[in-house]
């Protein structure tokens, strides 16, 4: 009431008296206020009815026919979260596939964000999309628990017979059926410029501690050694972890811990903490303001020497960076425990409640075929197709990213890939409070370890 | 017929506003991870948050932020108002220029912001240029003051918005209260003490509900800027409940966050306009 008395004497200027509310004289008010009766019962009127129509309009929307089961051919939806390059890939993959005239297939492109937001309520809706890109890990093994997607089976003993064991045992559910089917993964290496080091005479470490005198080098000679954006991207901090943990513990312990068989307040993890100290001092000081644009710019301009990345990150980096781009594996710590690789895998998923399953598989199929995976990565850099037999070619550090998976004894998928999402930002707190306490890693333990339990419990 | 145009908006506000709130406090009382149906659990989601170390920094956090971000954008805008009340030339210039940032998408200006409080940003570029370089520092980076900057680029934004509310409200002042006071001798800190003040308690209470509803609701700048801060160093409850119901997908648990919102954001509202209602009715 006040604010339209207000504004009106805003329009009309001080001299209305009925804008001083100490001298208001009710009445008169009241009887200016129905001054048009009649045309203010119209816009109300109007409102009413466009109120009404707009509730049917939502109503009759939202109620859906189910489409009659096509034998082979018909339609289905792709509902793909890639951006850029890998969005191209993806479209032409679909086009290919529609010109082989088995069904035509239609892309919905949404934001991997808002995917993550909504997939739950896609995957159980009445009408969700048929086909949908997605990642491996215990993101697609919490739908599969829930029934929420189709039995790939046959399509595994079809066409992807020749698929590694580490990508099948990835796709299956817990009785045994494949669910997913693995299209690209990637890599993660620390990241450095070829000709820095030339420069400096640094040489690629072999093991753990001429990594660790690698660091003093480079910060002796000024450089900041690593970079890491913790500023808005804190689960990089979890790579580190993921790595140290698989590195002094090996891959079966760090699934465990991640699963929630093992407690955060261990010694096992105090070990990796201990290591995860040795680094400490080699990071960027200022690393907790630094975004991830920022700390890409840090890298390419020589501000910070190395960086411990994924393959996702060389699409972003400036031109003449890329082609002084190069990384190596994650130093070894104990030569006694299997290799394990970071190896995030995305891949494609099929709706239980998908109209047309036929086409479905036929096309999951294609896109994992050689000629499918050829198409979807053409114009991706720093992917790699899951198919062993590939008609792409390969650039250097893609071959050397390609031979780094091949050679390891076991592919993890990420802390929030295998872990769950409720358990990331556990670690983004309990990593970041570490980059500036260490002193107090046993409290940071086991105050990760409580807030691990609580997210589970949630 | 009048009947029926009060019944349609009543059921509209009653679809649309209130069955919502009374399915999210209901969907508190449960444990739901977005997929199936809810699990009725009664008040561990509340039990939880009571032991909950993040929530009490985020309650902590959120306390800090109503005090800081509602006396600031209060004594700021009512400032700005009253420096640019009068109509003189070249004043509509100011007064856009301050407004200028209501408009700006928060996601547009937390990444502007941001960019500013970078180590090697605008601001400590500010400092060292006025021989204050020893204050520089990773503004983002620092628990102890990634809360206080946030706040800055809020304010900056929020000033203009409480500016336009108290400008409406000063110019519906009777010119000849003040005349008379001046004549009467009262100076202009008396003026603005005994006269210009009492007149804008109804836009006091526009201003203060909207203060305490935008404070309780920031949400975008905060998350744009630093999504909750160094482990958590500016979580506030509108983060943790958008961290909880979609990033850990505990739905149940986020709609008991946001119930507390509620709680808070009512118990403050209702609080200060039923004394100033009952002070307005004395007057």
């Amino acid at each position: 009431m006040s604010i339209q008395l207000l504004k009106g004497c805003f329009d009309r200027g001080q001299d209305n008296r009925y804008c001083n509310p100490q001298n208001t004289d009710q009445e008169k008010v009241n009887k200016s206020m129905k001054t048009s009766p009649v045309r203010r019962h119209r816009l109300v009127k109007a409102l009413g009815i466009s109120v009404t129509l707009s509730l049917f309009a939502v109503v009759s929307g939202c109620a859906t026919t189910p489409a009659a089961e096509p034998e082979g051919g018909g339609e289905i939806t792709v509902q793909g979260a890639f951006s850029g390059a890998e969005a191209d890939g993806l479209a032409a993959a679909v086009e290919a596939f529609n010109a082989l005239g088995e069904g035509t297939v239609e892309i919905d492109s949404i934001s991997a964000q808002q995917q993550r937001e909504q997939i739950a309520t896609s995957l159980s809706a009445p009408n969700p999309p048929d086909v949908l890109t997605w990642f491996a890990g215990k993101a697609t093994r919490d739908f599969a628990d829930e029934g929420l997607l189709l039995d790939l089976s046959d399509v595994w003993t079809e066409s992807l017979s020749d698929f590694s064991p580490a990508l099948r045992d990835l796709s299956t559910n817990s009785e045994g059926q494949q669910v997913f089917v693995p299209t690209q993964n990637y890599w993660w290496g620390i990241y450095y410029k070829k000709s820095e080091f030339e420069a400096n005479g640094w040489e690629i470490p072999a093991d753990w501690d001429s990594f660790l005198a690698l660091l003093q080098e480079v910060k002796d000679s000024g450089q900041i050694p690593l970079g890491i954006p913790l500023g808005d991207s804190p689960w990089t901090a979890s790579a580190w972890f993921d790595y140290l943990n698989s590195r002094i513990n090996g891959g079966p312990s760090h699934l465990g811990l991640l699963a929630g068989d093992t407690s955060f307040d261990s010694p096992a993890v105090s070990d990796v903490m201990d290591a995860y100290a040795d680094v400490l001092p080699y990071f960027d000081p200022d690393a907790a303001g630094v975004t991830f644009p920022q700390f890409t710019s840090d890298f390419a301009e020589g501000k910070t020497a190395m960086a411990l990345m994924g393959a996702f990150w060389q699409a972003g980096l400036p031109e003449d960076t890329q082609s002084d781009l190069a990384f190596f594996q994650f130093p070894t710590i104990d030569p006694s425990i299997p290799v394990v690789e970071e190896a995030p895998t995305n891949g494609l998923l099929v709706s239980v409640n998908s109209d047309n399953p036929t086409l479905a598989k036929k096309f999951v199929a294609f896109v994992a075929s050689p000629e499918g995976q050829a198409l979807l990565l053409s114009s991706s850099t720093g992917a790699l197709g899951t198919n062993p037999t590939t008609t792409r070619e390969l650039s250097d550090l893609e071959t050397q990213g390609l031979d780094m998976l091949q050679s390891a004894a076991q592919l993890t998928q990420f802390f929030n890939r295998d872990g769950g999402e409720a358990l990331q930002p556990t670690a983004d707190s309990a990593l970041v409070r570490f980059f500036f306490a260490p002193g107090e890693v046993d409290q940071i333990l086991v105050d990760w370890q409580a807030a691990a339990e609580r997210a589970r419990a949630l | 017929m009048v009947v029926v145009l009060v019944f349609l908006p009543l059921l509209v506000e009653l679809l649309g506003v209130l069955l919502p709130a009374i399915l999210g406090v209901g969907i508190s009382l449960s444990r739901w991870n977005g997929l199936g149906s809810p699990e009725f659990v009664g008040f561990a989601n509340y039990a939880l948050m009571v032991e909950d170390p993040v929530f009490s920094v985020a309650l902590g956090n959120t306390a800090i932020w109503l005090l800081l971000f509602g006396t600031f954008s209060y004594v700021l805008g009512l400032a700005v108002a009253l420096l640019l009340q009068a109509d003189r030339r070249g004043v509509g210039v100011y007064r856009t220029i301050i407004f200028l940032p209501v408009v700006f998408s928060s996601v547009v200006t937390a990444l502007i912001w941001t960019s500013f409080f970078q180590p090697d940003g605008l601001v400590n570029w500010l400092l060292e240029a006025l021989g204050l370089g020893e204050y520089a520092r990773a503004w983002l980076g620092d628990p102890d003051t990634v809360l206080y900057a946030v706040v800055v680029a809020a304010l900056w934004r929020q000033v203009g918005y409480v500016m336009v509310l108290f400008l409406a409200g000063l110019k519906s002042i009777d010119p000849h209260l003040i005349e008379a006071a001046r004549v009467d001798g009262a100076n202009a800190w008396q003026r603005l003490r005994f006269v210009v003040l009492p007149q804008l308690r109804n836009v006091n209470m526009v201003v203060i509900s909207v203060i305490i509803i935008d404070a309780l609701r920031s949400f975008d700048i905060v998350w744009g800027m630093t999504r909750g801060g160094p482990f958590n160093s500016s979580e506030l409850l509108s983060t943790y409940m958008f961290v909880a119901a979609f990033g850990q997908r505990a739905l149940g648990y986020g709609s008991a966050i946001g119930v507390v919102i509620l709680v808070l954001a009512l118990g403050f509202i209702i609080t200060y306009l039923s004394r100033a209602l009952r002070e307005e009715k004395e007057s």
